[in-house]
């Protein structure tokens, strides 16, 4: 293989008309994507007079980070004015042992229903499918009622239960239809070797699933982190995360609405997951599947 | 090797955790669900049997056809554009990009933001008097108009709109993981023939990927029938009721309304609904065929 | 067993369990309070709550809840309440929302406080009745709010060279006038509660007290197909023809704000308005005029409450008596509406310091010149379902009063 981590589509080509049109559409694509963003940058920085004269894109006439610092250690919610920063560390200890497990949950499940065909094994599958369509709303109350009996309730053992429940659905379905492209002679390969459940998995099945992992992590980080509901239900007053202050912060009905403020602690508390997608790339390779048979 | 019993074994071991999630918190939520639907409970629970009530109530209320409606408009062009768009940014990604991964990131950023506020940002920009055509009017085409949002026989267009900007980045992102995966003498060996890239595109690639699409599918369709945020954040449902949802129907009568019955019933429908109408497709996508031999 | 016993075990196994760890948790006097009150001006406003209590010897611990006009903050209280780790004390809105925790016995019976403070003689009848029932108190009114005012620039109205309206036609002769003069005539949000506010002015000033009582509390479908009603439809129909396309997304506030920055003639919103003309440095009442109904001048009484639910530390009932008292002690009551831009809930109050539109609302309590809000008198469940009818109406020209009256009677009707 020619160049194993950079992608490749079609053959290699110069600037061609096809190549300037391609980047045309990337281009045009991106700007098209990035007009909120844009909106909600400069107003992020206008005072709140500038905005309510109402031109939306217009850059701020005065510069301000008032609005930045506010969002980020002094915007009220209720009688506490500290802003989202309090709830950052509690997110991310929902957050990691959340994303990790219901992942590694998620690859067993798609790994054992794709080549090991357990009893059972369509009918686990089938009620997560529809389970997924439902409203988690319509959850709540059963799951107060079950995690109050096994004192979980209220804990950070019980948010990370919740995320794992919620989560198993599309990450059993992501897994389970990434491995249904792996070759099958790949799986019988490996057990001619001797490979047991385990050791198929992490020896050969794991290394192999660079891309779905981090489409599960970019799915996984970017639910639980911007998480609301959960998080005010079940974390207990201890561990509330972020989200809660931010929904503080942004969603008042019969306030003043400080947009300025809004924007930038919207922008603030999107940071991680942003960063997670920017650095997600290097894993983002191709052909390990194909080195795999060969190796 | 060991005995085909044992490794089994091991990989109904390994499903323990999800046969007690399974069990619990997703059939016994379902059971439960179903029987509140057949009771007069308000905000909570009640356990008496009343039939049929909150049925016959859900389907006289014509909010609830109006959702329904809507949904599948709403679905139609959701999970259509964001395929569409998602493959050709994915494919156009896959072809030695200077800067992948910021245009990666570009196509993804608003998945990750609330969009309790991104919501409202859209709504700024397709009001007629903050946004686009306020601007056109500032650069002197007074003629522009753009007031879909604000109409109610158009805005659902318009907020399908908004969740193709949402999640369109995704798709791309699930499209190129599969892509990624598709082994590179697939592309040598096609090469070699002097087939057209478009050719093997279309009658290799894409049916090599088909788990990765519906992967993509159904994560839409989850998200179709779910979909809620988008509506309160960008028109709460206006104007008027014409841009309601199942989904906010549900969590209206819920919490707010305190008729958790009524709520259930319609939960229960979309449920029923989701089996009859995604069902047959996904028992075709999965127990159908015999597909592997272990 | 049957289901119903089972649960019921079931909870008194999980509340056992956490009664003992919820008092671990909570030391004495603590008080965790869940309300939804996040805003700039609500936020000063309950910061004097929590400084009486705290100069008293407690201990509040804020668990504030933003989001849909406390949806969220009651989504959390009542499912701690039912996971058997309820707060100290909770907000709702003044009305049925906390009667079906009263009816599960779930909320702290108040009783034996209001004899010891001698609240049923104290507290505006209309109030301790929405927060009673079958006789017995279950929560602590602590502000009064009217829902129905009609606010007005006098700058708008005099480059027009009109005067304040006093009756319904004054009012649409003045829309027509503006639109004419291509000023937005009226700021409406496009929020449909906004809508239903609007309604419910043109119901209650227009029609008259007795028509909404009737209607509402009464659930009289007569009075819903007589004239009377059939006028109100079509005057709030008439509406439709002087709000402009910008009113879709656009919130309560910017809508108030047209009208501040004298871009609109007029706009329908309740009280809270007034933080909006406070915030841009305007005084209520004379850069921005209010008028309290055109017609019927009718106070429309709606406000939030306090609810104790059942706990069984002592200490924390201790800090739920001292609590509750605090919230109606007369300086506290002053000082937290003054802030909040509503008003005391306790009769005797002096209207001294008070702004202009404040005045005439408290003069309107006084005469008795007011009707309870139709939280007060009807079910959230049939709300919502009039706030539905209602914005399809108000957003859709091609529909008929004669329509929406007959709707409207379905709904009322059952």
């Amino acid at each position: 293989m020619s160049d194993p981590i950079h992608p490749r589509g079609a053959k290699p080509r110069h600037l061609t008309p096809g190549r300037i049109g391609l980047y045309a559409f990337l281009v045009f694509a991106a700007a098209f994507f990035l007009l909120p963003f844009y909106v909600m940058v400069v107003t992020s920085f206008k005072t709140m007079p500038e905005i309510q004269q109402g031109n939306i894109f217009s850059l701020p006439s005065k510069l301000t980070l008032a609005p930045w610092v506010t969002a980020w250690a002094k915007a009220c919610t209720g009688v506490n004015c500290e802003g989202i920063r309090v709830g950052v560390l509690n997110s991310f200890k929902i957050m990691i042992p959340s994303t990790f497990l219901s992942i590694l949950l998620g690859a067993i499940n798609g790994y054992a229903l794709s080549f090991w065909r357990p009893r059972g094994g369509n009918l686990i599958f089938a009620v997560l499918l529809m389970g997924a369509f439902i409203p988690y709303q319509v959850y709540l109350y059963p799951l107060v009622r079950m995690l109050s009996m096994v004192s979980l309730y209220n804990t950070l053992p019980g948010i990370i239960v919740v995320h794992v429940i919620f989560g198993m659905p599309v990450m059993t379905l992501l897994f389970r239809n990434y491995y249904a492209a792996v070759p099958v002679d790949l799986f019988k390969a490996a057990r001619i070797d001797g490979g047991g459940f385990w050791t198929i998995f992490t020896r050969v099945m794991l290394p192999m699933s660079g891309p779905i992992l981090v489409v599960a992590a970019i799915l996984q980080v970017t639910g639980i982190w911007n998480d609301f509901l959960f998080g005010l239900i079940f974390a207990g007053r201890d561990h509330l995360p972020m989200t809660v202050e931010l929904n503080n912060i942004v969603n008042t009905t019969t306030g003043t609405k400080a947009y300025n403020v809004n924007m930038a602690a919207t922008i603030l508390t999107a940071m991680v997951p942003l960063i997670v997608y920017f650095v997600s790339g290097r894993w983002f390779v191709r052909g390990i599947a194909a080195g795999a048979v060969k190796g | 090797m060991k005995p085909l019993r044992l490794r089994r074994l091991s990989a109904q071991a390994a499903l323990i955790p999800t046969w007690v999630i399974v069990i619990f918190a997703y059939l016994g939520t379902i059971l439960w669900t179903i029987r509140i639907s057949f009771t007069s409970s308000g905000i909570l629970p009640k356990y008496d049997f009343v039939g049929f009530e909150q049925y016959e109530r859900l389907f006289r209320s014509a909010r609830w056809i109006i959702s329904v409606q809507n949904l599948a408009i709403f679905g139609v062009m959701f999970i259509v554009g964001c395929l569409v768009l998602g493959f050709l940014m994915a494919v156009f990604l896959d072809q030695r990009i200077k800067g992948e991964g910021i245009f990666r990131t570009i196509f993804l950023y608003p998945y990750a933001m609330s969009f309790i506020v991104t919501g409202l940002v859209w709504a700024w920009i397709l009001n007629p008097t903050l946004g686009i055509q306020h601007a056109m009017h500032n650069w002197g085409w007074t003629s522009f108009s753009f007031d879909w949002l604000a109409r109610g026989d158009r805005a659902i267009y318009m907020v399908g709109f908004a969740g193709i900007w949402q999640s369109a980045g995704l798709v791309m992102a699930i499209l190129l993981a599969g892509l990624r995966g598709i082994d590179e003498d697939i592309w040598k060996a096609a090469r070699v023939d002097g087939i057209p890239t478009w050719r093997v595109y279309i009658s290799i690639v894409i049916p090599m990927m088909s788990g990765m699409f519906v992967t993509a599918i159904v994560l839409l369709a989850i998200a179709v029938v779910k979909v809620y945020d988008i509506v309160v954040a960008m028109t709460g449902g206006g104007p008027g009721i014409s841009t309601e949802v199942p989904a906010k129907f549900v969590i209206d009568y819920l919490f707010n309304r305190q008729n958790i019955a009524l709520a259930t019933a319609a939960a229960s429908v979309m449920f029923v609904a989701v089996l009859v109408v995604l069902g047959p497709w996904l028992y075709r996508q999965y127990f159908r065929k015999e597909r592997r031999a272990a | 067993m049957n289901t119903v016993t089972k649960n019921r075990a079931l909870a008194v196994v999980a509340s056992a369990a956490f009664g003992l760890a919820g008092m671990q948790a909570q030391a004495a006097d603590k008080a965790e309070v869940i309300h939804w009150w996040t805003s700039g001006g609500e936020h000063a406003a309950v910061m004097e709550f929590e400084k009486a209590f705290d100069a008293q010897g407690g201990d509040w611990v804020d668990a504030a809840v933003a989001g849909g006009g406390g949806d969220a903050a009651r989504t959390d209280g009542i499912n701690r309440i039912i996971g058997g780790n309820p707060p100290t004390a909770m907000q709702f809105n003044t009305g049925k929302q906390f009667d079906e925790l009263v009816s599960n016995g779930l909320l702290r019976n108040l009783d034996p406080l209001a004899k010891e403070y001698g609240w049923k003689d104290k507290i505006n009848p209309v109030l301790l009745n929405a927060v009673s029932v079958d006789g017995h108190m279950y929560a602590v009114p602590v502000d009064i709010h009217s829902n129905t005012w009609l606010w007005y620039s006098p700058e708008v109205l005099k480059k027009a060279g009109l005067e304040p309206p006093k009756t319904w036609d004054d009012l649409l002769t003045d829309l027509a006038a503006l639109k004419k003069d291509g000023v937005i005539p009226l700021a409406q949000a496009g929020d449909a509660w906004t809508q239903v506010l609007t309604f419910y002015n043109v119901l209650i000033t227009q029609g008259g007290k007795d028509l909404y009582m009737k209607i509402i509390k009464d659930h009289d479908v007569d009075a819903v197909k007589s004239p009377e009603f059939l006028k109100v439809a079509e005057t709030f129909g008439k509406l439709r023809d002087y709000v402009d396309p910008g009113m879709q997304g656009r919130q309560w506030n910017q809508a108030i704000a047209l009208v501040i920055d004298n871009k609109a003639g007029f706009n329908f919103m309740g009280d809270w308005a007034k933080g909006e003309i406070d915030v841009n440095k305007k005084v209520p009442g004379k850069d921005v005029g209010c008028i309290p109904g055109l017609g019927h001048q009718t106070y429309w009484v709606g406000g939030d409450v306090f609810v104790f639910p059942k706990v069984k530390s002592k200490a924390e009932q201790a800090s739920q008596a001292l609590l509750a008292k605090v919230l109606l002690e007369p300086k506290v009551q002053l000082a937290f509406n003054e802030k909040k831009g509503a008003v005391p809930v306790l009769k005797d109050v002096s209207s001294e310091g008070m702004d202009q539109c404040a005045q005439k609302g408290l003069a309107l309590l006084k005469s008795g010149d007011y009707v309870p809000s139709s939280d007060i008198l009807i079910t959230p469940d049939m709300s919502g379902s009039i706030q539905d009818l209602v914005s399809a109406y108000f957003t859709d020209k091609s529909q008929t009063p004669q329509q929406f009256v007959d709707q409207f009677a379905a709904i009322i009707g059952g």
